[in-house]
């Protein structure tokens, strides 16, 4: 999975935002909590959920089965807006 | 078919189109020389604009939203992007008031005219451009002005950006980069182009840094006019 290209990544004052172009069909702009923001750059290459996971778990301090939820969440919630290329 | 050359921003632009229409919308803006970059409109452009409206619209109404989008699209390569507001000018300077649309942006820029009279000069009560250089931030009247067609081929530079909200009392503060940029995000035209998106959340970046940062909650009194520019100008 990959983001899609219609979704550009800009850190923003120390925060990751989300924008769509023009042509996405979702309008909004997604603000993200770090789990969400470290996930979008892990997403800007060709990955999976479980290499994602396995990135989380190098860079936070936190058991295996949170990060696993949240990066779940946060994948799910990207696809819901057309953010991610399977 | 039918084309012109327009100043736009500085840019000579050769607009060619099906209908008469947008030459008419735009022909304050008239002049002469080679083109800085070209807009065709096609049938498919209509057919993507009306898809797009809210309501039912004619051709001729629709290709001059679809002249704008095209030129909105090719803008942010001349730091130049398109924002959704009223710009006022008062002694040379320009503030530019911007909110979801029904908020009262066009309402507040009537009142600056009617408590500074002569001194306010309406910009752009709707769509105006505005462009983000080293040397400093400049909003241009643009032929897309709102219903009520207010504004003029002029320029001036900018000092702030007022975000706009709707409240009983008036009171006006100065916010942060970071409480200003959704609303920015939201106001600023996204072009459909990947590179050209991400060149516009550069500018808007820097829009952000170069210009005071303003939150207005008013209400339609005259009162509101004087608070949110005094608010503007002793502050910065």
């Amino acid at each position: 999975m990959k983001l899609n290209k219609d979704f550009i990544l800009h850190i923003a004052d120390g925060e990751t935002v989300l924008v769509p172009t023009g042509k996405a069909k979702f309008s909004g702009v997604v603000r993200g909590n770090k789990t969400l923001g470290a996930v979008l750059e892990l997403l800007r290459d060709e990955t999976t959920e479980v290499k994602i996971v396995s990135a989380m778990k190098a860079r936070f301090d936190a058991p295996e089965e949170i990060i696993s939820r949240d990066v779940k969440k946060a994948l799910e919630g990207l696809r819901k807006i057309g953010a991610i290329d399977e | 078919m039918m084309t012109n050359i327009y100043q736009i921003a500085e840019k000579n632009i050769e607009v060619t189109s099906i209908h008469r229409a947008v030459h008419r919308l735009c022909r304050d803006y008239r002049a002469e020389g080679e083109p800085d970059f070209r807009v065709e409109i096609g049938q498919a452009d209509l057919d993507e604009e009306r898809s797009r409206a809210a309501i039912d619209a004619s051709d001729a109404y629709l290709e001059a939203l679809a002249v704008y989008r095209k030129i909105a699209e090719k803008m942010p390569e001349y730091d130049t992007v398109l924002m959704h507001g009223s710009a006022v000018a008062l002694d040379g300077e320009a503030y530019l008031f911007t909110a979801k649309s029904g908020t009262g942006k066009s309402t507040h820029a009537r009142l600056w005219r009617e408590v500074f009279g002569e001194r306010a000069v309406m910009v752009n009560d709707d769509k105006p451009l505005v462009k983000i250089a080293d040397s400093g931030v400049t909003v241009y009247g643009t032929p897309w002005n709102g219903k009520h067609r207010l504004g003029e081929n002029i320029s001036a530079p900018l000092r702030a950006v007022c975000i706009l909200e709707r409240d009983s009392k008036n009171h006006i503060e100065r916010i942060t980069k970071a409480e200003a940029y959704p609303a920015l995000l939201r106001q600023i035209y996204r072009p459909a182009d990947p590179v050209m998106l991400a060149k516009t959340l550069t500018l808007i970046d820097r829009l952000a840094d170069k210009v005071g940062l303003f939150r207005l909650g008013c209400n339609m009194d005259r009162e509101a006019a004087e608070i949110s520019y005094n608010g503007m100008k002793g502050t910065l």
